[in-house]
Order: C-alpha cells, then structure tokens, then sequence
C-alpha cells in the first residue's frame, strides 16, 4: 500500500512533460511572424496538463498493483524478445519459418507441450501464408523458400 | 421521410452481394472474438483495421465489415457469461449473473437461445433509436463552430472514464499522453517539424493503427503470459433447448425495457454499454421485484442485460457518427478506420458521405438478422470453439495483427514500434492507466489542436473565445462535472455493481 509505482510512473511523467515543454520552446518562429497560435502553443499547454496530472499522481498515490515476480518476470521478458526477434526475423528468414519460430515459442512458453506448439505454429503459418499470398495477394515475404 | 428514402439507399449499398459477404464474415469472426476471454470487441476490431486496409477494400466495405464484427463482438460476449461465468466482454458481466445459474439448471441452451433473441431485440431498438437520432444530431451538429467542437472534444475525455471509473486523473493523463503523442510529426499548419528529432520515419507522425494494435492486442498477450491462463477450459454440454413459445412471449416487456434503456446509456457520453446492461438489469430486478427469482437462474434476468448491452452498442454509434467523437473503446478504434480511410466524421459525413453512413447503418440491420440466424444453429460450434485453450490461440492473434500491420507498409520499423506500444500498453495497464483515452488522444488530438487555432482566430486571440457561446459554457460545465462527479457518486456506485455481483450465490 505504499503506492510506490504511482510515484514512479508520476516521477517519469514529471520527466516528460517538462522535457515535452522545454523542446516546444526551442522551436523557430514560423515564417511570417508569430501568431496567437503557433506550433508550440497546443504543446506547451499538453506540458502544462500533465504537469498537473504528474504531481498529483506523487502526492495522491493509488495503491500499488500485483506486479509479477521472478520467473513470470522472466516469462514476459522472454515473450518480449521473442516478438522484437520476430519482427527482425520476418523478412530475412521469411513468413513461414519466422512465424512457426514465433508462434511455437509463444505457445510453448504459455504452456503447451513443446511439440504441439511447433505443430500450431507451423500450420497456422502455412494456412495464414498460402490465404494472404494466393487469396488475398498481399505479399508476405517468402525468404529462402522462395521458389521462384 | 428523407430518412427512410436514405435508408433505402443505404440498403442498396449493403445488400450487394460483396457487401453482404463482409457482413457476414464480420458477424461470424465478431461473435468469435466476443465469445474468447480476453478478446474483447476493442481489441477484435483493432486487429482488423490494418487487415481491412491492407486489403484496399472500400471505405463502405471496412465499416461494414468493421461494424459486423462490433455488432457481433456484442452477441459472443454472453455465450462465456453463461457457460463458464467469465464475462466475454465488459458489457457481458451483468449476464453471468442469471445466466450461469441457468446453465447449471441445466438450461444452458435456453439461455443461449434468448439471449440471442434478446441481443436481436436489442440491437434492432438501438438501431432504430439511432436512425432517428443520428441525422437530428447532426444537424444540430452542424451549428457548432471551432470553440464548441473544442470543447466538445475536451468533453468526451472528461466523461470517457465514465461515473464509474476509479481515478479521472489517469484518464486525464491517459489522455494528454495520447495527444502529445498526435503531435510528433510536421505541424499542419506551420510546416514546423515536432519531436521528429531527425528520424525520417517519424515526419509523418505516429500511424495510429500501430498504437491501437500495440496497445490492445500485444499487451493483451503480454497479461495472458503473466495470469497463465494458456489452459483450456473444461468442456461444457449445452443440452437441449425447451424454450416455450409462451416463455418468450412473456420476456418481450423485458426485451423492450432493457433494449431502450441500453441505447439512452449508449448515447450518454460516459455511460456505455456496461452501465446500460447494468442499469437494465437492476431496473427490471426492482419491476418484476418478488415475482422473479433474480440471481437463481430468471429468464428475464438474461434477456434484460443482454438487450441492454446490444441496445447500447448502437446507441454508442450515435455520437461516434454524428459529431466524430467516440464514447467507448471500440468507437474509438471505428473512428481510427474512418480516419485512415480519410473520411472525417461529423456533422458533414452525412451529407458528404451519406453512402457510407448508411451503409453502415443498413448493415447493422442486417448483421443483427445475421447474427440471429446465425447464433442459434451454429451455437454448438461456438461452444467448442471456447474450448481451445489461449495458449495456442493467443500467439496465432499476435501473429495475424504482426501480418496485418507489416502488410500495410511492408516495413519492419513499424513492427517494432507496435511491439514497443505493447510493451508500454502493459506497464500503463498495470498501473491503472487506462489505455482507452490514449488512442483517443490520438486520434483527436489533431482536430483539438485545429479547432482549438481555429477558435482563437476567430477571436482575435481572446482566449476567453473558448466558452464565449452558451453551448460551449454548457460543454465546459459537463466536463467539469464528469471529472468531479466520479470522486462523490462513484465509490456508491462501484460498490451497489459489486454487491450486485456478489448477492448471486452462483458467482462466489
């Protein structure tokens, strides 16, 4: 109950919103000379809002939420990297295999058992593959399996 | 009657057979969505945008399509309620309260089959309401110049928590989050570059499909990995249907009641379908009173709920059409499609557009016929379909919203940037932050920022131009309220939706 993580995400937004502010004021005035309303109004005025809203998230906390611990930790880090290597994978390895890669993992690691994950994952990339590329001909790339 | 004369037309337009196929997709795929757990209509809907738009259809076509899945998201969100008391949606909660209890009476087909019929009802009561609301709004609507809009706009963030919600303050910050997002990019009017900090990818600004991809579908993921809920769910027998004839006849009253009620909470700003089933169900508990066995399994407590949810998906649709300002979640992401298929909502839609919004209304009749057709004889597919465990479910959703977004532009930056909004999604979910006036934000905060030019040079840069009008005061006024109104009626209110919940001896 010590609303730890409301000061910190209030700490954070403080943060931004003064950065948000400053940068709005580095801008040069518009050619034609300023006006009521120029770039920087609408942001400064957005900085000004979540100033407000920051510092009163730090002096008005909400108690904290269950955040996980230990291995579910590791759990969400291993399916966060598994999505950032999926984009980076995708166009060099291409859809089928990258997908199949991906989706096998996600579901192994919720769970299923390591061989009908990788089954799921190959079949559901195949189908998804073969509807969009011949149905509905938007180009997924192919990678080495291109035939042609 | 030009309404009538416009609704034809608008038949015309949905009726064609390519059309209808849409329809017909998105009603079947939106009960899909409705009736998974932890797919909600928002996130549904949100994975098809980039799909609908990579596969250039039609801007008439996508919202058809779009509002099927909307409507149909409505229709699932009961088929968990009652079979395994998880609410398939928010708006659902309310009919697991009857409706479990049905299904362990053994009625579980009977509290399928009316619980349709009362979505049907529903459905058809909003979206009548909405036929004869939406062109008066509109008109009306068109009165409004650059100050009221801005107010307008501050408005539908002040009630988007809703007389509910728990802090308005997240809101608020939710949603000047979202906006400051809007502003990275090259200033319309100025042709100055904001935050771009040189990188090419981001003199566009922010695509907010991504956001709205990121933000629902991924850090939806991201939850299911920390609850471990990747098991299935022991499988449910439906049994037979005996619904009586007479049975049905006496829950019309029921039907009518709840349908209308929904779609008034619908057009409220901040009220929403949860607050229609709601208020639907408690209403109909203090008519029938001692004549219902409410909580134990009464019919009527099934279809009250149910029409007043479907009623209020309708009734959502009003504002979002009429004056181009979402007052829900899924709203909000059918106003991302119109965005990004260039059509500006508001007033002028109805006349710039009117093929459009009248096909989007005729579809939803049609959908709401479709869906009835379709609920009743495919019900036993959908029930097994509930069967299939998340965990080889969830990473196939992913994957279908990584293709969505990488076939809009074929690059792998922006699956990156829809990644990291998932990321952020999570931490801001955890946190309490609703992600909900975020994609609003972003989706608004544009239009803010024109309006808001606009009504200042209009007044010669008097600020005070902003609230000179008395429907401007009166917006600034509601707004006030709904920021204030949460802290004092709020906590009276949570507690009377939870001692509801908790008075039913079957959801312990």
């Amino acid at each position: 109950m010590t609303g730890l993580g409301d000061r910190l995400l209030g700490l954070g937004l403080l943060v931004l919103a003064v950065a948000y502010g400053w940068v709005a004021q580095q801008w040069p005035e518009p050619f034609g000379g300023a006006e009521t309303v120029g770039p920087e109004t609408f942001p400064t005025i957005l900085s000004v809002v979540l100033v407000a809203g920051s510092i009163y998230l730090m002096v008005k906390p909400d108690p904290d939420a269950q955040w996980p611990l230990g291995k579910t930790t590791l759990e969400l880090a291993v399916s966060l990297v598994v999505l950032v290597v999926y984009a980076m994978l995708l166009e060099p390895l291409g859809f089928v295999i990258s997908t199949t890669l991906a989706v096998g993992t996600l579901s192994w690691r919720m769970g299923a058992p390591p061989r009908r994950a990788f089954t799921t994952g190959l079949v559901s990339a195949v189908v998804v593959f073969v509807l969009f590329n011949y149905g509905l001909s938007l180009n997924l790339p192919a990678g080495p399996l291109e035939v042609n | 009657m030009e309404t009538l004369g416009f609704l034809m037309d608008g038949f015309a337009v949905a009726l064609t057979p390519y059309n209808l196929t849409f329809a017909l997709f998105g009603a079947f795929a939106g009960t899909l969505i409705g009736c998974l757990p932890g797919l909600g209509p928002a996130n549904g809907v949100a994975i098809l945008i980039p799909l609908a738009f990579a596969l250039g259809l039609p801007p008439e076509t996508a919202m058809i399509l779009l509002t099927s899945v909307y409507a149909g998201a409505m229709y699932g969100g009961r088929i968990s309620s009652i079979l395994l008391n998880i609410p398939g949606d928010e708006p659902a909660m309310m009919t697991c309260l009857d409706g479990y209890p049905m299904a362990r009476n053994g009625r579980a087909a009977d509290a399928l089959a009316i619980s349709a019929i009362a979505s049907f009802s529903g459905g058809l009561i909003g979206t009548i309401g909405l036929i004869m609301l939406a062109p008066m709004l509109a008109k009306f609507a068109l009165s409004f110049g650059p100050a009221e809009y801005f107010a307008l706009f501050l408005l539908a963030f002040a009630t988007l928590g809703g007389i509910t919600g728990k802090s308005p303050m997240k809101t608020v910050i939710a949603a000047t989050l979202g906006i400051m997002i809007s502003t990275v990019g090259i200033d319309i009017s100025t042709g100055t570059q904001r935050y771009t900090f040189g990188v090419l990818e981001l003199y566009e600004g922010i695509d907010f499909i991504l956001a709205i991809v990121g933000l629902f579908a991924i850090s939806e993921l991201f939850f299911f990995v920390e609850s471990r809920m990747g098991g299935g769910r022991e499988k449910m027998t439906v049994g037979k249907l005996t619904l009586t004839f007479k049975e049905l006849v006496s829950t019309i009253p029921t039907q009518l009641r709840g349908g209308v009620l929904g779609f008034i909470s619908g057009v409220l700003p901040g009220a929403g379908a949860s607050l229609g089933s709601f208020i639907s169900y408690t209403l109909e508990k203090q008519v029938l009173g001692k004549k219902g066995n409410f909580g134990e399994g009464d019919i009527r407590g099934v279809v009250a709920p149910e029409a007043g949810n479907n009623g209020a998906s309708s009734g959502a649709l009003v504002p979002m059409l009429t004056l181009g300002v979402p007052g829900s979640g899924t709203t909000a992401v059918l106003l991302a499609m119109l965005i990004s298929l260039n059509i500006t909502p508001g007033p002028l839609m109805f006349t710039q557009h009117a093929d459009i919004v009248w096909g989007v209304i005729a579809a939803l009749l049609i959908g709401n016929v479709l869906l009835l057709l379709l609920n009743i004889p495919l019900i036993g597919f959908f029930v097994r379909l509930l069967s299939v465990p998340p965990m080889y479910l969830l990473p196939i959703v992913t994957m279908v919203a990584f293709v969505g977004i990488y076939s809009i532009s074929n690059s792998a930056f922006d699956l990156y940037f829809m990644v990291a909004f998932g990321a952020v999604g999570y931490f801001l979910r955890k946190l309490d932050i609703p992600v909900v006036p975020i994609i609003l934000g972003l989706l608004l905060g544009p239009e803010m920022e024109k309006n808001l030019g606009h009504a200042l040079v209009l007044s010669d840069g008097d600020w005070s131009g902003l609230w000179a009008s008395t429907l401007a005061k009166s917006f600034w006024l509601v707004a006030g309220l709904s920021l204030v109104l949460p802290y004092v009626v709020g906590p009276v209110l949570r507690r009377r939706m939870n001692a509801a919940i908790k008075e039913s001896p079957a959801s312990d």
